[in-house]
């Protein structure tokens, strides 16, 4: 799983897993790294590659995320693909 | 002499054996702290936590999981609604037969410029809505109800009421502590703004927990500030659900039974808990009706009652009566005014209080004969001493 969501609170990560979950895509809750965003709890790694259905998933579901990130390897680590977007 | 439980209001006994069972395990294998860190212990507590949201927002019919808050108990709810809303120069209206969980907010914050109308229930709770549509106001800013009396079982049409807030601009804060888990909630369905509600009591958890439903687009300055392991690099209280709303570590473990309770009530309904309810009151009211020297309160029609009831034995007071009944029976009951002097002035109850009899999912028509039967023979003897004495 190269992709990785940052959320605001726990409370968003744990929901998203449950929504990606059921979607019937892959999600793992890991620590989040510091670097990438300054919730002390946890971030959600995901497949890149199905990015689109998984934040249409998310956003149904009025999953606030903070940002999305991707994992490469060998060059800079893990990079921020997206802008940190508001969701209600 | 065996154990009857009668007073689920002031807090529901016994509790489903999944309760207990659910906060052991909590402690034991969900031991971290939720949203703080990334391990297990810490993510198995979130998962806790969050899924009781999950739950709760299900029952409540409430939508969003995240505009579900924990607080303490129904009062810390209640109190973060009321000093969030309410401001100098603002008006808002509520009923004769509010908690003191209610009312003594108000009174203070009447202290401070707020400006309360008290709409007077009927003897038997009833609270008329087109005298709740007089008090309010263009610039009201909120109506606050029970949706039953903790005393009389009287239960208010809340979606009446808060389509009547919402005709004067106003929002609407019910205060479930007596029905939530014991009667069907709709929020969406009631358009109730607000709700508080206790996890302790019909929704069958452990004492400590509770919350308070937000409606989505409202936002409430919060109570508490301090850490909620999200946005930690600033030193601003986020303004995000739920984090703004719950600073410091929640009761994971008492979480963790609520849940389980509320499992429980999935499993059996809501409708069969309140059927089960009206039935006992309804048995113990027609046995009643035969004990000389008893008066009973609240609503007579079974439809407008939950599982609470009030009454008096002439010639004993209440305390006296609650006493003999817990030495002598075996039966818990609260005596006294049940922290609600308001609606004990509107039942013309005050000061010398009732005795409540609150039933919940595990009572039997057994006990209530058992009950009646017992009252019969206080009775009896409270009718002898009034004869000694004149």
């Amino acid at each position: 799983m190269d992709g990785l969501i940052t959320f605001f609170a726990s409370h968003y990560a744990l929901r998203a897993e449950t929504v990606l979950t059921r979607g019937g895509l892959s999600a793992k809750l890991i620590a989040g790294p510091r670097d990438l965003s300054p919730n002390c709890g946890v971030a959600l790694r995901f497949e890149y590659a199905r990015r689109e259905h998984a934040l249409a998933l998310l956003d149904a579901q009025r999953v606030r995320i903070d940002g999305v990130h991707r994992f490469v390897p060998r060059t800079d680590g893990w990079r921020n693909t997206e802008a940190a977007e508001w969701r209600r | 002499m065996g154990t009857i439980y009668f007073d689920n209001a002031a807090s529901s006994w016994p509790k489903p054996p999944e309760v207990p069972a659910a906060m052991a395990e909590c402690l034991a294998n969900a031991g971290g702290n939720p949203g703080r860190a990334g391990h297990r212990l810490s993510i198995a507590a979130a998962r806790v936590v969050e899924q009781t949201r999950e739950l709760l927002a299900d029952l409540f019919n409430a939508g969003d999981p995240s505009r579900i808050v924990f607080t303490h108990n129904a009062t810390h709810a209640l109190n973060l609604a009321l000093y969030g809303l309410l401001r100098p120069g603002d008006q808002v209206v509520t009923t004769s037969v509010e908690h003191n969980s209610v009312m003594r907010p108000l009174r203070h914050l009447e202290t401070r410029g707020v400006e309360i109308t008290v709409v007077a229930c009927a003897p038997d709770g009833t609270l008329a809505v087109h005298e709740v549509r007089r008090a309010l106001r263009p610039g009201t800013r909120l109506l606050v109800t029970t949706h039953a009396s903790n005393v009389l079982g009287t239960v208010m049409p809340i979606g009446e009421l808060a389509a009547a807030a919402h005709a004067a601009g106003a929002l609407c804060l019910v205060d479930a502590s007596q029905t939530a888990g014991a009667l069907p909630i709709d929020l969406e369905q009631t358009g109730v703004d607000l709700l508080a509600f206790t996890g302790h009591k019909a929704l069958l958890g452990p004492t400590g927990t509770g919350g308070l439903v937000i409606r989505a687009g409202l936002e409430v300055p919060p109570l508490m500030r301090g850490g909620t392991g999200s946005d930690s690099d600033r030193e601003q209280q986020p303004e995000f659900h739920p984090d703004v709303h719950e600073s410091g570590t929640l009761n994971v473990a008492g979480i963790a039974g609520l849940a389980a309770g509320v499992r429980f009530l999935r499993d059996v309904g809501i409708d069969a808990v309140a059927a089960h309810e009206r039935a006992l009151v309804a048995d113990f009211r027609e046995r009643a009706a035969d004990i000389a020297g008893m008066t009973l309160y609240g609503p007579e029609d079974a439809a407008r009652r939950c599982g609470v009831l009030s009454f008096n034995l002439a010639g004993a007071s209440s305390s006296e009566v609650a006493q003999l009944l817990d030495d002598s029976f075996g039966i818990m009951a609260r005596a006294g005014l049940h922290c609600a002097p308001s609606a004990h002035r509107t039942a013309g109850t005050f000061p010398n209080g009732t005795v409540r009899f609150a039933f919940g999912w595990f009572n039997t028509a057994d006990e209530v004969r058992t009950a009646a039967a017992a009252l019969g023979e206080l009775a009896s003897w409270a009718a002898r001493k009034i004869a000694w004495t004149v």
